[in-house]
């Protein structure tokens, strides 16, 4: 069964006055209205706190209630920072099955109302929590895995500054990206360390926001190709390497199969660069370059709007934001915006026929690969 | 090199792997036939970091290392004392349910 991606919607990333929900309702208005607001009979949803201004609430019912679809069949996932690829993977398989027609996908996450400490603290529930209790957090295990990629390369923070300085310049033509100001390489290599080698321009910043797609049976623009997904070991102690992501190794290589098509077919890429050097891990964990090579890529600017291969033209993680939940389905929204010729000031050089995204929970533990096409498979 | 305590570890019988004892079956191959060991608990230092934002609960900078044990298995530890450079030679510990890394008694 083929699905496409027929509207996508998003409002701005960033500090908000609204609510968790009323961010996610803005963004389903905008897809609804994109597909005409023909029936939706399936609506899945990611939030990884469902944070609310009483706490924790009843996400899923309460904005079924509010978009009216209380008809529809629902799930709630979370998957850390990689729910919204989540959310897409089961929307998507769902209607493969033929028992759904059309379906709504929303992730969204309120975090700015709430202390860097409290964020800190349950962004921590996506590692193991043996390494929690030794003080373990999102950052500090990031910048391990980047020390260590640094050394067996021989390189130095400049490859972060780099990374920061690529995310927000195409942050800067994205309206809708937290970040609206380009940084030079002098301002991220002097901005104040978090947990060294990483300094604050090199991790993404505490936002809020949501995304929403719809999803439909058939083929269109942004067909969906190929999903993948994968999983690595929780502690990290555990792990073969941490200078590359076996998740995401294998995600890539399941959706490639299920797609088939190879890397060299890919137009665009939108990918999980949390922490800056995630973004050379990860684009050469997809296969698009040997290990420890793509710093090239982007001094070069082969992965720039008009490059080579376009990475991120949204801005990335780093650049667009990160309200957890909404991010790892903007990472594919941007996809279908390639594809579908609605990316404004951010669209790539030419129209793309094949785009990635690439979707990463917590430091690496269960990513997702993402291939869209404007053909049919 | 004077003798520290050692480190209680765990292999697996069936692929023979050694890891840091979990709640889990082996890392490697999933197996649950495994075994406790004690090895040195001497290691040498991977990564050393100061996290400047730490959890609730911890103090600005925390130090947070990973050691790799003579044996390969890898350790996440608090750092106790100076913060060691990439390459040096640490005592680790188990302290409940964290490891603490020290940098190695002198001789």
């Amino acid at each position: 069964m083929t699905v496409h991606i027929a509207s996508v919607g998003m409002g701005r990333f960033g500090k908000r006055p609204e609510s968790l929900v009323a961010l996610a309702t803005e963004a389903a208005q905008f897809a609804l209205e994109g597909v005409g607001r023909k029936p939706i009979d399936l609506l899945v949803v990611g939030t990884m706190f469902a944070h609310g201004p009483h706490g924790r609430e009843a996400f899923l019912p309460r904005l079924a209630g509010i978009l009216g679809l209380e008809s529809a069949s629902g799930f709630r996932v979370d998957s850390s920072s990689g729910t919204g690829g989540m959310a897409f993977h089961v929307a998507a398989h769902a209607l493969e099955t033929g028992r759904f027609e059309r379906a709504l996908v929303v992730g969204a996450e309120k975090m700015t109302d709430r202390t860097t400490a409290e964020n800190t603290k349950d962004l921590s529930a996506s590692l193991h929590m043996s390494e929690v209790a030794a003080g373990a957090t999102m950052p500090g295990l990031a910048a391990i895995v980047a020390a260590r990629y640094l050394d067996r390369y021989h390189l130095t923070s400049h490859l972060c500054d780099v990374s920061t300085v690529h995310a927000r310049a195409m942050a800067a033509a994205n309206p809708n990206a937290h970040f609206q100001k380009p940084v030079t390489l002098e301002e991220a290599a002097s901005s104040k360390p978090v947990a060294l080698p990483l300094r604050l321009l090199h991790c993404s910043a505490i936002s809020d926001g949501a995304t929403a797609v719809v999803l439909e049976k058939g083929a269109g623009p942004a067909t969906v190709l190929g999903l993948g997904q994968g999983f690595d070991a929780l502690r990290i102690v555990d792990r073969e390497e941490l200078t590359s992501f076996v998740a995401t190794r294998v995600a890539a290589k399941r959706a490639y199969e299920d797609a088939h098509l190879t890397r060299k077919e890919v137009n665009v890429i939108e990918l999980h660069d949390a922490f800056s050097p995630f973004s050379m891990i990860s684009f050469e964990d997809l296969g698009m370059c040997g290990p420890g090579e793509a710093l090239e890529w982007f001094e070069k600017g082969w992965v720039g709007l008009n490059g080579r291969l376009p990475v991120n033209p949204s801005g990335g993680v780093v650049g667009r934001g990160h309200p957890v939940a909404a991010s790892g389905l903007a990472e594919i929204a941007e996809v279908a915006l390639q594809l579908r010729g609605e990316a404004g000031a951010h669209a790539i050089g030419s129209l793309p026929r094949i785009g990635l995204a690439q979707t990463i929970s917590g430091i690496g533990s269960h990513n997702f690969v993402t291939i869209l096409g404007r053909e049919a498979a | 090199m004077i003798e520290v305590a050692g480190l209680e570890l765990a292999r697996c019988e069936a692929c023979h792997s050694r890891f840091l004892p979990s709640d889990g079956p082996c890392p490697k191959c999933g197996s649950r036939d495994c075994v406790a060991y004690s090895t040195s608990a001497v290691g040498r230092v991977l990564v050393a970091t100061e996290l400047q934002y730490p959890a609730t609960g911890w103090t600005a900078p925390h130090p947070l290392i990973l050691v790799e044990l003579s044996d390969g298995v890898r350790v996440l530890a608090i750092g106790d004392g100076p913060l060691p450079a990439a390459g040096a030679l640490v005592e680790v510990r188990h302290d409940h349910e964290v490891y603490r890394a020290r940098p190695e008694p002198s001789r």
